[in-house]
């Protein structure tokens, strides 16, 4: 009889992951992969090992982005979706 | 109208150019352009864009030129310090090109200036709320709109075409209710050829725009010096933006 998995349901997807800009400072060592169901699951999930970048996460105006179109932190994340996190830039 | 030998040299490498030519030439010298801000963006958009003939420029900027501006803002000299940065530009640009028709406002940018018509209005400013009041007046008025920011080594633009686009505004993408971030140039610096990169490329905007080329509404580039990367995001009309829906 062949392996099967009875009952069960996945309920996250496996995310890639961009830290754009300086946030690729803090997020050096962050796994390229991780699985979650929107963006803003993502960030409760690296808070464990990742606080300082989680706190740049949580500054006003950081954009996210889905496969390069730029969302909501609790849009519905599908199985290989790039999402991409961008710090704010407000100067000029 | 090219009607002088020297509009025919000066602007020789736009009439060189089959998409651009005399009557390209022409839109670009009728035009009305208001720049917002005159720092490390609004420099090289107000060289650029006189450099290229706008017909009429219109400065806003309440601020003096102090030393350290001059790391990245490239219209002012030493000898200007102290000086009212409207009326510093407004030389340097008349300098450039005596031929343009320049207006400068030494204040905030305000909705009394924003109800003026204009072609397109460039935001060089560097906080959210004189961008949203922009956006909020371009939106309404059906102006183009052109906004770009940096910070440290990362620039930013996204351009909105409202009079063909009426939905998807700069609030759709960043709300206008957020706060301002901890770091800005003042308090964690900014490289001074990032602010050139993206004044250069709100400049090329806006004659992208004036001559019709304009196919990018509302989509967001984003650029990283140091590492030189490049990363264009779409974005989509917010459901209830209480600006452009």
């Amino acid at each position: 009889m062949a392996n099967r998995v009875v009952g069960y349901q996945r309920t996250t997807a496996l995310i890639k992951l961009l830290f754009f800009g300086r946030l690729g400072d803090f997020a050096k060592q962050v796994p390229a992969t991780i699985q979650a169901s929107t963006p803003a699951e993502i960030r409760e999930r690296l808070n464990a090992d990742y606080p300082d970048l989680v706190k740049e996460l949580c500054q006003p105006q950081v954009l996210v982005s889905v496969n390069q179109m730029i969302v909501s932190w609790e849009q519905p994340l599908a199985a290989g979706s790039e999402v991409a996190f961008l710090p704010p830039v407000t100067g000029g | 109208m090219i009607n002088s030998h020297e509009q025919f040299m000066r602007y020789s490498r736009h009439l060189l150019m089959d998409d651009i030519g005399e009557s390209g030439q022409q839109k670009l010298t009728e035009a009305r352009v208001l720049i917002v801000g005159l720092g490390g963006l609004g420099c090289p958009v107000a060289l650029y864009l006189a450099a290229a003939g706008i017909g009429q420029l219109t400065l806003c900027d309440a601020d003096i030129v102090e030393l350290s501006n001059l790391q990245r803002q490239i219209l002012y000299k030493e000898t200007d310090c102290g000086e009212l940065k409207v009326n510093c530009a407004k030389r340097e640009l008349l300098a450039l090109n005596p031929d343009l028709q320049i207006s400068s406002y030494a204040a905030e940018v305000s909705a009394e200036l924003l109800v003026n018509p204009y072609d397109v209005v460039v935001d060089c400013t560097d906080n959210l709320a004189a961008r949203q009041l922009i956006n909020h007046h371009c939106c309404q008025q059906k102006t183009a709109f052109v906004s770009a920011s940096a910070l440290g080594w990362e620039g930013q633009l996204v351009a909105f075409d409202f009079a063909h686009n009426p939905s998807l505004c700069l609030n759709c993408i960043i709300d206008k209710g957020s706060a301002e971030p901890l770091l800005n140039c003042s308090n964690s610096g900014v490289v001074g050829p990032v602010l050139g990169a993206m004044g250069s490329l709100q400049a090329t905007t806006v004659i992208r725009m004036l001559l019709g080329f304009f196919q990018q509404h509302g989509e967001l580039q984003r650029y990283d010096g140091k590492s030189g990367r490049w990363l264009n995001l779409r974005a989509e009309a917010k459901p209830g933006c209480d600006v452009c829906s």
